[in-house]
């Protein structure tokens, strides 16, 4: 056999079995990490709208969102907001009243640069949550804007204005459709 | 000299340290060192990919042809970060929100390339075990320096705890050139230091 078909198929061999315990890999883990981000998700609507007992999954024209309720009241909304910041994609949740006043935010996933965009999720020593994502509280969400109401993250403009502008232009979305 | 699997240990620490001696995974160093929090997880995190590429490829050192050596290593060291990546995430979920920002900057890392190419792919696993230690906490404690100076300069913390309002944090030290500057001044230092040892011992 030709010495570069040798080495083609040493190569393809190993890539053959690393592709397999990759495979094998994702099977046996994907349930168990599909439970840690839907507990993880739990959290978040518990700490964002903590009144509410139960919190009931919806979808309107594609966009998941959740419906929270006290015994049969509806008392907010939990949006899962997709923001595109500095270095790919957030996974942002905020919680709204009815009347589009946010009521809190959690960025549940980021990919922004440790030690700058990062501070969106940032919690000083002696406070329990996020200072960043604070500032959005008892604001409406129509309004926020960066510079305007919510101060930026210094050095991380992008991360902040990421954050904002998606939190912003998903609740107005929403909020015209459930109106409608 | 500290012979044997000891002195491939003891080598990845100071004499051969891949930060400041070898001058290597540099890009994860500038990106990471903003922190010492940062800088830890990423030394960790690494540190754990270094032993498991290096125990993989001087495994199969015998079998892999020469021509086509980096590719397979390539291979390897993305399944193994991978795979550790998913478990993290499936069964150690704390751990994956502190380092999984991490992940993809060590696949990047030319350490662990570096290693496999100019050890474990000649020596036997056990040696590679430890030459992994070695050169991954050598890594650890560069970051950690690296990080302890960038973060007091320019963010006026250490570990995240507030260690003085007197001043306005100069920000460039946390940015690209404040990283750039802290490592070059320290390789600087520690060659001359060195310089100095050798001149004397002639």
């Amino acid at each position: 056999m030709n010495q570069m078909a040798k080495f083609g198929l040493i190569l393809g061999i190993i890539c053959l079995i690393a592709t397999l315990v990759l495979a094998l890999t994702y099977e046996v883990t994907r349930p168990k990490i599909i439970e840690q981000l839907r507990q993880e998700e739990q959290a978040a609507l518990k700490k964002i709208i903590p009144d509410a007992d139960s919190f009931e999954l919806k979808t309107l024209d594609g966009v998941e969102y959740f419906e929270a309720m006290k015994g049969s009241d509806l008392i907010g909304y939990c949006l899962k907001v997709t923001g595109s910041g500095y270095s790919g994609y957030m996974r942002i949740i905020v919680g709204i009243d009815p009347n589009g006043v946010i009521r809190g935010v959690s960025v549940l996933e980021h990919q922004e640069t440790p030690g700058l965009g990062s501070k969106i999720t940032e919690v000083r020593p002696d406070e329990t949550e996020p200072w960043f994502l604070k500032q959005f509280k008892g604001k409406s969400a129509k309004a926020v804007a960066v510079k305007k109401n919510i101060d930026a993250i210094t050095g991380a403009t992008i991360s902040s204005k990421a954050v904002t502008d998606a939190i912003r232009d998903a609740v107005d979305i929403f909020l015209k459709k459930v109106r409608k | 000299m500290v012979r044997g699997n000891l002195g491939e240990f003891v080598k990845g620490l100071w004499k051969e340290n891949p930060t400041f001696r070898i001058v290597l995974g540099l890009c994860p160093t500038l990106a990471v060192s903003t922190s010492v929090a940062n800088g830890i997880g990423m030394g960790v995190a690494a540190t754990f990919v270094l032993l498991g590429s290096n125990i993989f490829v001087s495994l199969v050192r015998t079998i892999v042809p020469e021509k086509v050596r980096i590719p397979c290593y390539i291979v390897i060291i993305a399944t193994f970060v991978t795979i550790a990546d998913l478990f993290m995430k499936a069964y150690a979920p704390l751990l994956s929100r502190s380092l999984g920002m991490f992940v993809p900057l060590i696949v990047v890392n030319c350490i662990v390339l570096g290693r496999a190419e100019a050890f474990s792919s000649k020596e036997p696993p056990l040696k590679s075990i430890f030459d992994a230690l070695g050169m991954g906490i050598g890594f650890t404690w560069a970051l950690i320096v690296i990080s302890a100076i960038r973060e007091v300069t320019g963010n006026g913390t250490i570990m995240g705890i507030c260690i003085s309002r007197q001043f306005e944090p100069p920000l460039f030290m946390i940015l690209a050139p404040g990283a750039l500057l802290t490592i070059g001044a320290l390789i600087g230092v520690i060659n001359y230091f060195t310089l100095k040892v050798k001149a004397k011992a002639k």
